[in-house]
């Protein structure tokens, strides 16, 4: 009886496991979207409101989810509160809620490289760089399509199949 | 007499697994982990099976051989 519950234990431990990996996996390209849905808008408050860049940043974080408004409202936070460069700003809030997203590095150094470009130029460079960072985040969303479509199905059931393994070879 | 029933169906329950972990595996392109997941499967069993041969050769010395 005891032998059965630690098998029930394991298994569902293990699918349990298994289906987190999978969510990280189609959690990237919808982050990624927003991402990239997020940088429009900034586009869009600078180059048609000519908002402040606080301003921009506060209205982002009241129009997008949860880990990119967390984001936008640090940023925002820390260029009104504290005295730093944007580009320090920018990292340190890209830093704080990277653990929370299902991001890879690429993407941190795209929006790292992305952030050193922030605040620099005047609206029409600023323009250019948007563009191209967005260029960048269309090619890891690709990449991240493919991968999920790939890797989706085999995470989901090497979890399972693991765990029944374990319970053989440990009954 | 139970305890080797229970050792054939632990043996095909490991086969049954480990040849699903190949399928899965050989379908995403993993083809290297799933040759290695089949070679520790075989290698899990050998060691299995070896033991059980064993105890039928020491059986049958114990009786035939040094009485």
């Amino acid at each position: 009886m005891v032998k059965l519950i630690g098998a029930i234990f394991i298994v569902v431990a293990t699918t349990f496991t298994g289906f987190e990996a999978a969510r990280n996996l189609s959690e990237r390209p919808k982050q990624l979207r927003a991402l990239k849905f997020a940088l429009q808008s900034l586009e869009a408050e600078i180059m048609y409101g000519h908002t402040p860049l606080h301003e921009a940043a506060r209205r982002l974080a009241a129009q997008m989810a949860k880990p990119l408004s967390t984001f936008f409202e640090s940023f925002a936070g820390k260029l009104t509160n504290s005295e730093t460069t944007v580009k320090e700003a920018w990292e340190s809030s890209l830093k704080e809620i990277w653990k929370s997203t299902a991001l890879k590095q690429g993407e941190y150094e795209i929006m790292r490289q992305f952030g050193e470009t922030l605040g620099r130029h005047d609206r029409f460079s600023q323009q250019k760089h948007i563009m191209l960072t967005l260029t960048h985040l269309e090619r890891e969303e690709a990449e991240a399509v493919q991968a999920q479509a790939k890797y989706e199905k085999m995470v989901k059931s090497l979890g399972f199949l693991s765990g029944l393994l374990l319970i053989i070879l440990l009954f | 007499m139970g305890l080797e029933v229970d050792i054939i169906f632990k043996i095909a329950g490991v086969g049954i697994v480990v040849a699903f972990l190949h399928t899965v595996l050989d379908q995403v392109g993993k083809k290297e982990y799933a040759q290695w997941v089949t070679l520790f499967g075989f290698i899990y069993i050998l060691f299995q099976v070896a033991s059980i041969v064993d105890d039928l050769f020491q059986k049958i010395k114990s009786v035939f051989l040094f009485q």
